[in-house]
């Protein structure tokens, strides 16, 4: 199981059309959701060190603007809101994944990007500013990575062709962008009642 | 500040604050105490920073005896420290020495046997010779006198395809430089600076600044029709509001751009070319509310070394950079202190000091350096002679007064790096932010590093190639002895 643990990912990441296909119907739920908190969990981890610990000549550091909390929302967020985005679209259009299932191959795709770029951070401290290009061209080739995963996974997932997959995810992203929008409206709107509500206790409060 | 974050992203920041409870950075200490002025970080924040400058005499025409001045508009400093104040309401030319005591004035000069005036003139240029070439604008000329104020030629409207029918010559600032072609700046016209020749002829116009076209005016322009496109106002260049010439005939000029670069120096081309390799482009103040908006240059003066100094008309503010666009110090302001002003219009450097002269009030104030002012003027100097290991320790000296003077410390990675201290090189242009400067040093100390561990990191290799291939044929061998096959 342990061994497993490890092995799966991995195989997963390089195989990914029998991976994914593995996963959705030989792993067990549970197996699944381990491995993908614990890739959640290292891509924010990633993310923090890169922020901070990157080589000079990659990454201009501020340190009053790194917040450690942020960067774990960055990472988790997005990924939330792809797979609330993705699952709200596809139980409409006859997509055959539960919502876990699309939650852990998002999560499984993530690895590439964690494998890559974790080395990296220390290697970006050994490089020169003519060899960050090698940084960069493995920065593109984790997203490109990460990006075909996400297609496979959804194209298994769901069982859809491979033309549907495309379109889906293409709409996926803009309801993504819907989500985000209601998102805000619903927090300004918290925010206006809030406010409502304390002007009107302190009208109470100085008129007694 | 608020104010030019879109809402929404400001509302998503203060949703995720309030759900994770992170404070975020704090705001900026401000250095309290007098003297005290600023500087821009590489990020963009304003850091506080010791005064290079601090105003200490103030004049008017009557201290100087030669009565009260009345709106003059235009002022330059010689070589000898002569100083020359065009007194535009009285339409005269002021001469001081050093030591603000009266030469002479100069309110009229013989042309042909008769006697000339000038007409409220708005621009005075002294060159190496001493020779004032002044533009006379109300009789729209350009007057040109040797150093004994003889007359030598007049520049009159000039007849050229280039120019409208209706053309109004009005010369406002003048420059002329080593082969005496004389250089006009002209209101109304936007076709960038006239050019003369030594004769007084017209030759052509010289860097015209670009259109910038508002896209919410295009968009109109584009849907209205020829009567009404006639109505409107025309894309034209902005103009510029002042220039001067350095030692070698290069044209540093400030402009009223709002967006565009409104400092250019231009070649004999009429091309830019300023280097803009600091933090930020040279522009005066970077950080200003949307109401007041960005600076508004009026002049610039150029000192040795390729530092030059421009005035910001509406904040009074005296902008000071180095050849290299980086932001060294800034003096001056509104108000009614000493050191302050209301509608200054021209600055001009006397050796180290400035003059700043302000045309309502009719008064200079002359600013002298601090101990920091000097050393970092000087530093600036020693690195641009290429002399690094006193601009090394001028630096050195400046960063001890001003810690958040982030150029300087490119400085002294400089000269370390000649040095052959290559770490501490790195440590300093780390600081000051310096990538390229950074990576050259750390491929020196890189291959330094390899050099001195090259037979230990060889040995560990080969030792672990030993080993690996020694494990190998041993669990071979082993196999084979247990018999055990493998499918």
């Amino acid at each position: 199981m342990n061994k497993e643990l490890v092995k799966f990912p991995f195989h997963l990441i390089v195989h990914p059309f029998n991976g994914y296909w593995d996963l959705k119907y030989d792993r067990g739920r549970k197996f699944n959701l381990i491995v993908s908190w614990i890739v959640l969990f290292l891509l924010a981890v990633t993310n923090i060190l890169g922020a901070q610990y990157s080589g000079f000549l990659v990454n201009l550091y501020n340190p009053n603007e790194m917040n450690s909390l942020l960067e774990v929302v960055y990472v988790v967020v997005p990924v939330l809101f792809w797979c609330v985005a993705n699952w709200s679209l596809t139980t409409l259009m006859d997509g055959e994944g539960k919502f876990v299932e699309i939650f852990t191959s998002t999560c499984y795709a993530l690895i590439p990007i964690v494998v890559i770029n974790l080395p990296w951070i220390w290697l970006s401290n050994v490089i020169s500013l003519q060899e960050t290009s090698f940084y960069y061209f493995s920065n593109a080739v984790a997203v490109l990575w990460f990006l075909f995963l996400l297609f496979v996974g959804n194209m298994t997932v769901h069982q859809f062709t491979a033309g549907k997959t495309l379109g889906i995810m293409a709409l996926t992203v803009v309801a993504m962008g819907f989500m985000a929008f209601i998102g805000l409206l619903f927090f300004s709107l918290v925010q206006q009642i809030i406010a409502f509500i304390s002007v009107i206790y302190q009208e109470l409060a100085m008129r007694s | 500040m608020l104010k030019s974050l879109s809402n929404g992203k400001t509302l998503l920041l203060l949703a995720i604050c309030c759900l994770l409870g992170a404070a975020l950075g704090g705001e900026a200490a401000y250095a309290e105490g007098e003297g005290a002025s600023y500087n821009y970080s590489f990020w963009g924040t304003t850091v506080t920073s010791p005064a290079a400058y601090q105003a200490t005499d103030l004049y008017n025409g009557s201290d100087l005896g030669v009565g009260a001045f009345k709106e003059p508009s235009d002022l330059h400093v010689t070589a000898d420290n002569r100083i020359y104040v065009l007194d535009s309401g009285n339409n005269r030319i002021v001469i001081l020495d050093e030591r603000f005591k009266p030469v002479k004035v100069i309110d009229s000069f013989v042309r042909d046997g008769q006697a000339d005036t000038f007409a409220n003139p708005q621009g005075l240029f002294v060159t190496d010779r001493n020779e004032v070439i002044v533009a006379d604008t109300g009789h729209n000329r350009v007057v040109h006198l040797d150093s004994e104020f003889n007359w030598v030629k007049t520049i009159e409207a000039p007849e050229s395809d280039l120019l409208q029918a209706n053309f109004k010559f009005q010369p406002v600032r003048v420059v002329m430089d080593k082969a005496r072609r004389t250089y006009v700046m002209a209101t109304g016209v936007f076709d960038g600076f006239m050019e003369f020749n030594a004769e007084g002829a017209f030759t052509s116009f010289i860097g015209a600044n670009r259109v910038y076209i508002d896209p919410v005016e295009y968009f109109w322009k584009r849907i209205s029709t020829q009567a009404q496109r006639s109505q409107m106002v025309m894309f034209t260049p902005t103009e510029f509001t002042n220039l001067d010439i350095d030692g070698e005939g290069f044209i540093y000029a400030t402009n009223g751009d709002q967006w565009g670069d409104n400092i250019k120096k231009l070649n004999a081309q009429g091309n830019d070319i300023l280097r803009r390799t600091g933090y930020f482009s040279p522009q005066g103040d970077i950080r200003y509310t949307i109401e007041t908006g960005p600076s508004r240059l009026i002049d610039i003066d150029i000192g040795d070394s390729e530092i030059y100094s421009v005035l910001d008309s509406k904040r009074g503010r005296i902008f000071t950079y180095n050849g290299d666009g980086h932001f060294m110090y800034v003096f001056g302001g509104l108000g009614n202190l000493l050191g302050e002003f209301k509608t200054p219009t021209a600055i001009e450097r006397m050796g180290e000091d400035f003059v700043v002269l302000d045309k309502a009030l009719g008064e200079m104030t002359v600013f002298r350096t601090t101990a920091y002012g000097r050393t970092l003027n000087e530093a600036v100097r020693s690195y641009y002679r290429g002399d690094e290991q006193k601009a090394y320790e001028l630096f050195n000296e400046t960063i001890n007064m001003n810690a958040n003077l982030e150029f300087a410390y490119a400085g002294i990675g400089k000269a370390l790096l000649r040095q052959g201290n290559y770490e501490e090189a790195m440590k300093h242009f780390k600081r000051s932010m310096d990538q390229a400067n950074y990576s050259k040093a750390y491929l020196l100390h890189r291959k330094e590093v390899l050099r001195r561990y090259f037979g230990a990191i060889m040995t560990a290799i080969v030792a672990a190639a030993a080993i690996s291939l020694a494990a190998v044929a041993y669990r071979k061998s082993a196999r084979r002895k247990r018999g055990v096959t493998f499918e």
